[in-house]
């Protein structure tokens, strides 16, 4: 499904990401681990096509398309979804609004008819349901006044409405407590069908006792320097990153 | 209704320095504060004496002879008669600007004397061993010695004083590198074609009222050029001093920096004490050819007058800079002195990439009134300026921030970001804010914030409870609260500026 | 010189009736100062030229004058057609506890008319001072102390025919009473209005206000909303402005008792051409006042913008919180935006802030629409319009709000984002 050959990328003339590789196959999870500064949020932005993160070398391609000639409205239009750490706030505009107009925009995409006002407001209200959030958060401005714990399920109610193929999932678990936290990784898992694939970047082990990877990827320094199972997290969570060496120990101190 | 519009989008109170009502400060405490805070403004100044020197001084008056004589004094060629003729005859035709938040009794220009030179300067000293030792005293005494050994390492200086240049130092060592340094009447002479080229195409003859009349009758200042590639082995400098009463001061300084030259420069300004108003109308253009970069900093502390506002300098200064492709000029400015400031140091920024800042604290105190800011022009494409103005108001005086930031309809991509604050000292000051903002593009982003604020009781009883005097420890709330521009100014002047400010808030504590 | 000008102080001279005084202080000040020049700081951005040479025109008293329609508003409507007051005052079965009086017969209300007209704002620009000597047509409100009248009062100005009218609205609300008023002025036949309403709020009164300027094409329209507000009184202000050959708007507000609260907002739409000036001036007299305001506007293509709020704070005035907010978006390289945001400020313990921007979209939040698939167009209009709705959504009149959003929305889809 996404394949990234030797990526490098870098912000305002600065390699952040250099020469990561990673595959992901459909129905899989791939947990991507790594210190503060590591590149990890860079990531997910220069996979969507944020301006101002530039690729610099490599191969990067969904569905095997190639994402480099594509616009982040056309990356996320071909399944990709990238579910913020930070989701900002944009008073005004009601969230209603935007995933009608968001849901539609994949309708099209798919070649399918707009849905009508009803029936986007039935699976709407349905997807606030089932993370948990009151319906009159439909009406209010997107993430307006949210608590952060309130944008995450937020995200995940888009996710949920939007069925992408490829889910990137940002520290979604920061700032959560042990409930909210449930509800999120709850939300996620619903989304896994087998065909459906998730990257989910955490700094943390914790998320991972809740959505359970197939892989697990420690980023360090813009690059993959070492993969494994489940028990890499694991591993992680006893021991820190200082097998990276020391300046991620004290970068973690 | 809810009170809470404090919480802007940063959740923190706008106001700088936090504000509200102590329960510890009962009305007494706060009536004893209040003296206090009055005792320590009312500061000395330490640049208030007069030289004895005998000069050679105009009869007041200003009339087309006067400038001829003026012109023929300086030896100079016909045209630069012509062009200050030129310009004094759009000045007769001009109006003195009123716009200004300031109030000044009527300014009669044919009561000031447009020349005065000390008579030992007739003779053009061929070097320092010449000058009048009573001369290099006076700036001894300011603390600017002009032997080069006792000097600042790395600071050369252009002194001025009243309309001559007295001495410029290190001129050699300059050479050397190809930078020119020399006063401007100087220049007219050794470097007509650049003098001819850059004069008046920043700031034109008939640019204002105060920059017309000083096109005409100016009378010293520093011409710098760097050439091309070349960074300025060392800091430049000029300091003004007026010294006879009744003068008025018209100084022009040009700096022309060639392409991806660098170069920083500061200047400093004092005068004696005295009852009178006296005149200071300056033109200072600067041009960064592409690349280029000109740092300009003003530690500005002309006398401003007592604390009736009697006496003290007005101060009319025209300053302004054009920036080519990838250019950087900044300004920053301390303004403690004048009894009435009118100054707007300004970037235009033609060539694309090109960027401007201006960097301004401006205390007033006692009657002083002060209206300064700065002008962005931002004309090309991907031009970025800053403007960071702290102003401290405090006794009876006004302190104005005013400000115009432009951008035009080829400026894509341009920004710019300004942030005014001001800080009250007491409830008998004024402290505002008018900024223009004018913008032409879409693309062009533009963000202007202020705030006002006062040192709270709070802070003061902090302060006091850790064994500061409220003199103390005013002066270290307000130095915080100019950290910001104190730090764009060269390390040596940083050091100065933070010191003047302490002895400007002497007496004046709020 | 200006030949509307002097056919403007001709006509003064003719008028003469209770409120003389008054008219005859702003005759001699329009005769001393006379026509702005350009340099003139209230006029530098709004050139007059629409009026200057204007022939004063004068419509028959029209026919038509039928209020424009927002579906679920339940509210007294007055109407001015071409300046001319058509409603039948006497045919209003108005609440209790209020009275309404054309100012053409005041009869035994004529000393409390007096007593607002011209003293809520007494320093008036050009126009304000026209409207002072000429102005026949107008009403005067009174609100009775503790009268809670929850029906608004729509006072509507039509601008259909080639006139000069000078219309005025005087409110006085007594004490601890709750009024609302809706100022709605519409039309875009060639003329030129001037429509001004001054509202003496008494102590702890409430007055929710709005101010629809939907002055268009080539008519033109200067005119001004002003306030005092006595002890603890609140009012809740929203302006929204389109833009004509000439339009201005001035929202004044004098906070002449403590403790007293005010919220404004501002919108203003200016599609292609039109032209909009909207100044405010905030007078913290006394202390402990609060005043927000915001104001945002979108200019369209070849459309210029002019806001100009001023905060003053008086040497008295200790601790008044006050904070402006000036945000603009340009949809052209042909748009012009100037604004001043002003400060002036005499007292020491008081929390100040004003802010201005004038930027295209939040790179962020464009960003964050666009991962989730809207098309980069539509991303744009929705955060443009996002930002006008948002004082939109503020109004507490809910009827309003419904009308308003589709009529905003529906002028802002004509007008080309780039």
């Amino acid at each position: 499904m996404l394949k990234v050959k030797n990526l490098h990328a870098s912000v305002e003339d600065k390699a952040i990401i250099k020469g990561l590789n990673l595959e992901v196959n459909p129905g899989e999870v791939h947990a991507i681990m790594g210190p503060n500064g590591a590149g990890k949020s860079t990531l997910g932005y220069v996979l969507s096509g944020r301006d101002g993160y530039e690729v610099t070398d490599g191969d990067m391609t969904l569905n095997d398309a190639n994402l480099l000639d594509m616009e982040v409205e056309e990356r996320a239009r071909a399944g990709m979804f990238l579910a913020f750490q930070y989701p900002v706030e944009i008073p005004g505009v009601s969230n209603m609004e935007f995933m009608k107009e968001s849901v539609n925009a994949m309708r099209e995409e798919r070649g399918e008819d707009p849905l009508t006002a009803a029936e986007f407001l039935k699976k709407a209200k349905a997807a606030c349901k089932q993370v948990q959030l009151p319906l009159d958060f439909l009406k209010r401005g997107v993430n307006e006044g949210f608590s952060g714990g309130e944008k995450k399920r937020n995200e995940i109610m888009q996710m949920i409405l939007l069925e992408p193929s490829l889910c990137i999932l940002d520290e979604s678990d920061s700032g959560l407590d042990i409930d909210a936290l449930q509800v999120v990784a709850d939300g996620v898992n619903s989304q896994r069908d087998g065909k459906r694939s998730f990257i989910v970047v955490t700094h943390y082990q914790r998320l991972l006792d809740y959505i359970k990877p197939d892989f697990v990827h420690i980023l360090a320094d813009g690059e993959i320097v070492k993969s494994g199972d489940a028990s890499l997290a694991l591993e992680v969570e006893k021991h820190g990153y200082a097998f990276l060496g020391k300046k991620y120990e004290e970068a973690e101190a | 209704m809810s009170k809470c519009i404090w919480q802007d989008r940063h959740g923190q109170n706008p106001g700088t320095v936090n504000t509200g009502k102590s329960e510890i400060t009962n009305m007494s405490e706060q009536i004893e504060q209040a003296v206090e805070l009055e005792e320590a403004l009312e500061r000395k100044y330490e640049a208030g004496f007069h030289s004895e020197i005998e000069a050679d001084t105009f009869e007041s008056g200003l009339d087309e002879s006067v400038i001829r004589r003026l012109s023929e004094i300086k030896g100079e060629p016909e045209w630069m008669l012509e062009w200050r003729l030129k310009a004094y005859r759009s000045w007769l035709e001009m109006e003195e600007p009123d716009w200004a938040h300031v109030d000044y009794p009527k300014i009669d220009y044919q009561s000031i004397s447009y020349y005065s030179a000390p008579k030992s300067m007739k003779d053009k000293p061929k070097s320092l061993d010449e000058v009048d030792p009573e001369l290099l005293r006076t700036y001894e005494k300011l603390g600017i010695p002009l032997h080069e050994q006792e000097m600042l390492a790395g600071v050369a200086v252009d002194a001025v004083f009243d309309s001559v240049s007295v001495v410029t130092t290190f001129r050699e060592k300059l050479e050397e590198a190809g930078v020119i340094f020399c006063p401007i009447s100087e220049a007219v002479h050794k470097y007509p074609e650049l003098v001819k080229k850059y004069m008046g195409s920043v700031v034109p003859r008939t640019d204002n009222y105060f920059a017309a009349l000083n096109s005409a009758v100016f009378t010293d200042g520093s011409f710098v050029y760097i050439p091309k590639g070349v960074r300025c082995p060392m800091e430049l400098s000029t300091y003004f001093r007026i010294n006879e009463q009744n003068t008025g001061q018209f100084e022009r300084t040009l700096i022309v920096a060639d392409e991806g030259s660098h170069v920083s420069y500061l200047e400093g300004c004092t005068a004696p004490q005295r009852d009178e108003n006296q005149l200071h109308a300056a033109v200072v253009e600067l041009v960064a050819m592409d690349d280029a970069k000109i740092k300009y900093s003003t530690v500005q502390n002309w006398y401003p007058g007592d604390e009736n506002g009697k006496g003290g300098i007005y101060n009319f200064v025209t300053k302004r800079g054009i920036c080519h492709t990838n250019a950087k000029i900044s300004w920053t400015q301390v303004e403690t002195g004048s009894a009435v400031t009118w100054k707007y140091p300004s970037c235009v920024l033609k060539g694309d990439n090109s960027v401007g800042e201006f960097y301004s604290v401006a205390l007033t105190r006692g009657r002083q009134q002060a209206d300064t800011g700065t002008k962005m022009i931002h004309l090309g494409k991907n031009t970025r300026s800053t403007i960071i103005s702290k102003g401290i108001s405090a006794g009876k005086s006004n302190n104005a921030y005013r400000g115009l930031v432009k951008m035009g309809p080829k400026a894509d991509g341009a920004r710019n970001f300004t942030e005014c604050d001001s800080l009250l000292i007491g409830d008998t000051c004024g402290a505002h804010t008018f900024p223009y903002i004018e913008s032409r593009n879409p693309s062009a982003i533009v963000e202007h914030e202020a705030t006002t604020s006062k040192v709270s009781d709070e802070q003061l009883f902090l302060c006091k409870q850790r064994g500061l005097d409220t003199e103390k420890a005013v002066s270290m709330i307000v130095n915080g609260f100019c950290k910001e521009v104190f730090k764009e100014l060269p390390m040596e002047f940083a050091v100065e500026a933070g010191k003047l400010l302490e002895i400007s808030l002497e007496g004046s504590v709020g | 010189m200006s030949q509307w000008l002097n056919q403007v102080i001709e006509q003064a001279k003719q008028v003469d009736d209770y409120l003389t005084p008054v008219r005859q202080q702003a005759l001699k000040t329009l005769q001393t100062e006379g026509w702005p020049s350009q340099r003139s700081e209230a006029w530098r951005f709004t050139p007059l030229t629409p009026v200057t040479n204007r022939e004063v025109q004068t419509a028959a008293a029209d026919q038509a004058g039928e209020a424009p329609e927002v579906a679920g508003l339940n509210a007294i409507d007055v109407v001015f057609a071409n300046g001319q007051l058509v409603t039948d005052l006497d045919n209003i079965s108005w609440p209790e506890g209020v009275t309404v009086t054309s100012l053409a017969e005041a009869g035994q209300h004529s000393d409390d008319v007096a007593a607002v007209f011209g003293q809520v704002k007494p320093q008036r620009h050009l126009f304000g001072l026209v409207n002072d000597a000429v102005c026949q047509q107008g009403i005067y409100i009174d609100i009775a102390d503790g009268a809670q009248v929850t029906m608004p009062i729509r006072i509507v100005n039509l601008a259909t025919q080639d006139t000069d009218a000078h219309t005025r609205v005087l409110v006085r609300l007594g004490k601890d009473a709750r009024a609302t008023v809706i100022e709605h002025g519409t039309g875009d036949a060639q003329s030129m209005t001037t429509a001004f309403a001054e509202y003496d709020i008494a102590a702890s009164a409430h007055l929710e206000h709005y101010r629809f300027a939907m002055f268009t094409g080539s008519a033109c329209h200067v005119g001004g909303s002003h306030f005092k507000l006595g002890d603890h009184a609140e009012l809740n202000s929203t302006l929204v402005g389109y833009g004509s050959q000439l339009s201005r708007v001035d929202v004044d507000i004098h906070h002449a008792g403590e403790f007293a609260d005010a919220k404004m907002n501002a919108i203003y739409l200016l599609a292609e051409g039109e032209l909009f000036d909207l100044h405010s001036t905030i007078e913290h007299a006394v202390p402990n006042g609060t005043t927000e305001e915001n104001a945002r506007g979108i200019i369209g293509d070849r459309a210029r913008a002019v806001f100009n709020g001023r905060i003053h704070i008086h040497r008295d005035a200790q601790k008044t919180l006050a904070e402006l907010n000036n945000r603009n978006l340009l949809l052209s390289r042909r748009a012009l935006i100037n604004t001043k945001p002003e400060l002036e400020i005499y007292a020491d313990d008081v929390k100040c802030a004003h802010g201005a921007t004038v930027a295209e979209i939040d790179e962020g939040a464009l960003y964050y629409l666009l991962t989730r698939g809207v098309p980069r167009s539509r991303a744009l209009i929705m955060l443009n319009f996002g930002f006008i709705r948002e004082l939109v959504n503020l109004m507490p009149n809910e009827a309003l709000r419904e009308w308003l959003l589709p009529v905003l929305s529906e002028r802002f889809a004509k007008m080309e984002v780039r």
